[in-house]
């Protein structure tokens, strides 16, 4: 086994950069973000980031040490990148009393639904609420709709969805994991809505 | 410190790469230097290490995958075996950087079995699959002095290093500790009956092998359970012979002064002595401790003045 040694490999070369140690990675031009997925289990939270940071369904590849936690750079149009790091979360209900220690610290929590799942529908929404309660005060968040493709099966209306993510002053938008729809959008979305460290 | 080395004029000429050496070894021995004085240093934190210990072997004599909702094809006692070894390697090292590479080994063997399962199943395992296999194999490995190690990472690992991918899998781990603490009858996919049957009869098992192993220590550690048997033999043996001496009238013989036909004599008194030694061996490991204890010490002190008395008359 490559015991640890592609990854300090890796992080020595982000320390090279100017700028970028200290863990924030907060200079202007490259972000360094965490990003915290929240959502019942089965609603494809996984699948949504192999999407992303792979470009397909099928997770053949080694990239990273799992699944659980991946990570992306995506360039935007004012040539800047941001590099998302993506932590995944147990959507199983015994371990939400766990959650907080990932949450903790996080800039942006992406909050997955099932359109054809009601009740992923509630859970979402409570963790909509334990964020606000909970998380930190400027984090930004994003309200998931995903299996859209699955149209004859929805259970929740797309405007649900809008309603609610208005009411609470977040991103909505409904995604398909296995036709890869809206995936870009949504993290490209999120990269847009990041608070800005200014620029010296 | 890591200021100060790159303002040094010896390093002015290091890459990036020396400097991170540099820092890495500067942790790891320092942090072997004041090991001692920085590991598990209070009692509170070894009352914490050792309740979780307690609670995981309470939960190892009945704890099944499937009350985790570990997915049957997940099942993988070799790899489960495997990563267990990486974590409960964790507590032999010193250094924070190694503690923590024991967890992303551990961590890497978990999602080596995942990732193997996802490319037959072609179904993507994030976080719901992870997080119970690293509980139960946490709960298998039981790791020796786990909430100690994991407040010692988080306090001395360079702040720089516990981001990203291993900040992500130390989390885990904390928070696979903190599942098993907070574990009860609703956490698991578990009758809560049945959960409660099975954490006292567990507790109840748990209380006779401690009492045994104090007392007898047979089975478990047969070198220590010599050690006590002979140093046991050695006092009884006292005992006995000096307040009834005159049944042992080889005490003060020499080998010399034996013929053959002593053998015999001889014989049946060991055999006797030996019987004896037995039994009341045996009548004192059913004792309970404190009771063993007090009588062990009296015999001690029943010898030493026995001893001194001994001296005395020789003299």
């Amino acid at each position: 086994m490559g015991c640890g040694s592609s990854f300090p490999d890796r992080e020595s070369g982000q320390l090279g950069r100017p700028n970028s140690e200290n863990g924030g990675g907060q200079d202007a031009k490259n972000l360094r973000v965490k990003l915290v997925l929240l959502g019942d289990s089965g609603v494809g939270k996984s699948c949504i980031v192999l999407r992303f940071v792979r470009g397909q369904f099928d997770p053949t590849s080694k990239v990273t040490v799992g699944a659980s936690f991946l990570s992306q750079t995506i360039a935007l149009q004012d040539s800047t990148t941001v590099k998302f790091e993506i932590w995944d979360t147990a959507g199983q209900e015994r371990y939400a009393a766990l959650a907080p220690l990932y949450y903790r610290g996080a800039s942006v929590a992406v909050i997955v639904y099932d359109i054809t799942s009601p009740e992923s529908f509630s859970k979402a929404q409570y963790w909509v609420k334990e964020l606000q309660k909970h998380g930190s005060p400027d984090i930004v968040m994003a309200l998931v709709g995903n299996k859209a493709d699955l149209h004859e099966k929805r259970e929740v209306a797309v405007q649900d969805g809008m309603d609610y993510s208005e009411k609470n002053g977040m991103f909505f938008i409904e995604t398909s994991a296995k036709t890869a729809d809206n995936i870009n959008e949504l993290f490209e979305e999120i990269a847009k809505r990041l608070p800005r460290p200014p620029v010296t | 410190m890591e200021v100060s080395i790159r303002n040094h004029p010896l390093w002015a000429t290091a890459t990036e790469q020396d400097i991170d050496c540099a820092m890495e070894g500067l942790e790891k021995y320092i942090m072997t230097k004041l090991f001692s004085r920085t590991f598990c240093t209070s009692l509170e934190e070894a009352k914490v290490n050792h309740e979780i210990s307690e609670k995981i072997k309470l939960l190892q004599t009945f704890l099944k995958p499937q009350h985790l909702d570990i997915q049957p094809v997940l099942h993988n006692e070799s790899s489960w075996l495997l990563a267990e070894k990486e974590l409960q390697k964790m507590n032999a090292f010193k250094a924070p950087q190694e503690k923590l590479s024991s967890i992303m080994n551990c961590c890497r063997v978990i999602n080596n079995l995942l990732l193997n399962d996802a490319m037959s199943e072609h179904v993507p395992a994030g976080a719901d699959d992870f997080l119970p296999l690293l509980i139960y194999v946490t709960i298998k490995a039981n790791p020796p002095m786990l909430h100690s190690n994991l407040k010692f990472i988080k306090l001395y690992r360079r702040q720089t290093k516990l981001i990203s991918e291993a900040e992500y899998y130390f989390t885990n781990l904390v928070s696979a500790k903190t599942f098993i603490i907070d574990l009860n009858a609703k956490s698991l996919s578990m009758d809560e009956i049945k959960f409660e049957e099975c954490m006292q009869e567990a507790k109840l098992a748990n209380k006779l092998t401690n009492e045994s192993h104090s007392t007898c220590q047979m089975k478990h550690q047969e070198k220590n359970d010599c050690m006590l048997s002979i140093k046991m033999h050695n006092k009884v043996l006292d005992f006995d012979v000096l307040q009834d001496g005159s049944n042992y009238p080889y005490m003060e013989a020499k080998s010399k002064d034996l013929e053959m036909e002593d053998v015999d004599i001889l014989l049946h008194h060991y055999k006797d002595l030996v019987s004896k030694h037995t039994r009341l061996c045996k009548a004192i490991n059913c004792l309970p401790v404190l009771e063993k204890e007090s009588l062990l010490r009296q015999i001690e002190m029943h010898g030493n003045s026995t001893n001194t008395n001994d001296q005395t008359t020789s003299q």
